[in-house]
């Protein structure tokens, strides 16, 4: 028996537009499931988010990925060298560097991230807000249509 | 048209003189096709490389190159620091004076000896193609002999593009030569231009042969490459290319590296870096070959008049992969059936893994692509669209 393919390149009736809107519909079907919200997406689309300003699903997304990112590492990490001979040295003094500043680092990048928690807690909060607003203005608005047959003031 | 026409091109810069950018490449092209249709044809430039510093990096003079006659004049004293203040203003989207659009016009580039030499030899010249519209180079010569000035704007929804002054450029010159109905469509939005004041020409693209594997085997690349063609900077999405890669690789795990050619310095996260593959300058031939052997063209611009590169993808078989909101590269795209665009990386993602997971789609889509520019963007149909053009906006005195 024969399978037949699902999507099938060049066939008739499918172009890209069809491709293309089936590959979104996916996207954002896992969006909703939550596939995506990540810290990754949203560092990646920091340079995007300019195109997206006109997407009220795009930024309530974005904030959960945001919620992800928003606090800065600052436990200890490896550092690494990529230059062969002189390489070990400065991973020891990279690492003393680091032990001398971390007293003075930590208490700066903690308060960083206080202040990062509540920007988001704001952001998320005006976001919810102005949703629910909107909301119910359209609501009103539909309500009052419905009141006022077509072609009357 | 007849072929002893005279003609002239007016442009900032030179196409391959050290320069990069899609606006030179399509003038200089036109120039040499419109050349070897037997029209003497001058092309009026500066001494200029860098779009940056617009340094005098290259003599004054005259001389003879793939068939025209390329004269080099000095680029004119100018005051970037009021230039940039006035840029930074209109780039935010704040509404300028005229007389500060007239000052940023007048110290970006011009070049008084290029009008000069116009002056005293526009009238031999039945017709003057310049652009791109948004210098003060080009906005003053058009202006200067509008009767005889054809814009090919190489123009972009950009804010530069609501400027007063840009009404005026488009309105006073004889006509215009757009490279998509995409951006035809944009002079209407933009400045009510009439269809019957422009034509479509575009740039014609000669067919190539090359070993889609040469590419990976000269550079010891291995796994799978996205590629980018061009210069390297924010305007042109490069920063993007990097941080979905990264957010791509992380994610999925899948190995797939990142080929830029071109110029300007990558913008990329630290970790990315071991999987990227900058071969900077290279050959038409060896950028061919990166295009063929790509996975996918990544074009992630919006601010595209003509994607000539995602066009040379197509031609190499390889599908392009744009932005959505570039109404130009997803017309060309949907126009090929060959490119997929994405909105935010989410569809990046699936997009990506789509064409990594089905070979024969990825093909398909390339094929499409190679048969569509072969057809319709082949250097002899795009003279003929050139020289109609010019016959029909520029009629014989």
């Amino acid at each position: 028996m024969s399978e037949t393919p699902i999507l099938t390149i060049g066939a008739p009736g499918l172009d890209v537009d069809t491709l293309v809107a089936d590959l979104q519909a996916t996207a954002d079907r896992k969006m909703k499931d939550g596939v995506y919200a990540d810290a990754r997406v949203a560092r990646a689309e920091k340079t995007n988010l300019v195109h997206l300003r006109g997407s009220d699903d795009f930024i309530t997304f974005y904030l959960t990925c945001l919620r992800d990112a928003v606090f800065v590492d600052i436990s200890d990490f490896e550092i690494r060298e990529r230059r062969r001979i002189i390489g070990p040295l400065l991973i020891v003094f990279k690492r003393t560097i680091w032990k001398l500043l971390k007293f003075y680092t930590y208490r700066l990048w903690s308060q960083q991230n206080q202040i990062n928690g509540l920007i988001i807690t704001a952001l998320e909060g005006m976001e919810e807000q102005t949703g629910t607003r909107v909301a119910a203005l359209e609501k009103r608005i539909a309500e009052l249509e419905q009141k006022t047959p077509h072609g009357q003031d | 048209m007849a072929r002893t026409d005279r003609i002239a091109f007016v442009c900032p810069r030179l196409a391959g003189e050290g320069a990069v950018g899609g606006a030179e490449t399509l003038l200089k092209n036109l120039a040499i096709h419109a050349a070897t249709r037997g029209c003497e044809v001058d092309f009026l430039t500066t001494c200029a490389q860098s779009h940056f510093t617009w340094e005098n990096s290259l003599p004054a003079g005259m001389k003879q190159m793939d068939g025209l006659n390329i004269h080099f004049f000095p680029v004119d004293e100018r005051d970037a620091g009021t230039f940039l203040r006035i840029q930074q203003s209109i780039d935010r989207g704040r509404e300028v004076p005229e007389s500060d659009e007239l000052l940023w016009l007048k110290n970006g580039v011009n070049s008084t000896a290029l009008l000069q030499h116009l002056d005293q030899h526009a009238k031999d010249y039945r017709a003057i193609l310049l652009g791109p519209y948004l210098f003060g180079l080009t906005y003053f010569t058009a202006l200067a002999h509008p009767e005889r000035s054809l814009l090919v704007p190489c123009l972009h929804d950009e804010p530069f593009a609501k400027l007063s002054c840009m009404k005026r450029l488009f309105s006073e010159t004889a006509g215009c030569l757009f490279n998509a109905q995409a951006e035809r469509e944009l002079a209407g939005e933009l400045f009510d231009y009439p269809d019957a004041k422009s034509r479509i020409v575009g740039m014609g693209l000669d067919a190539f042969d090359v070993d889609p594997t040469a590419f990976a085997r000269n550079h010891n690349l291995t796994a799978p490459y996205v590629l980018y063609c061009g210069r390297r900077e924010p305007l042109k999405g490069t920063p993007l290319i990097c941080d979905y890669m990264q957010a791509f690789r992380e994610r999925t795990g899948r190995d797939v590296k990142v080929v830029f050619t071109g110029s300007g310095t990558i913008d990329a996260p630290a970790a990315l870096w071991p999987h990227i593959l900058d071969a900077g300058f290279v050959s038409e031939t060896e950028k061919h070959e990166a295009m063929a052997g790509a996975l996918a063209f990544l074009h992630p611009s919006v601010n595209e008049s003509f994607g000539i590169v995602l066009l040379e993808a197509f031609l190499a078989g390889t599908p392009g992969l744009v932005h959505a909101q570039s109404r130009v590269l997803v017309s060309q795209c949907r126009a090929a059936q060959a490119g997929l665009w994405f909105r935010h990386y989410p569809d990046f993602e699936a997009q990506l893994l789509y064409l990594l997971d089905n070979p024969d789609a990825r093909n398909a889509l390339g094929e499409r692509g190679r048969d569509f520019v072969s057809r319709e963007y082949a250097w002899p149909a795009i003279e003929q669209k050139l020289f109609d053009a010019i016959d029909t906006l520029r009629p014989n005195p």
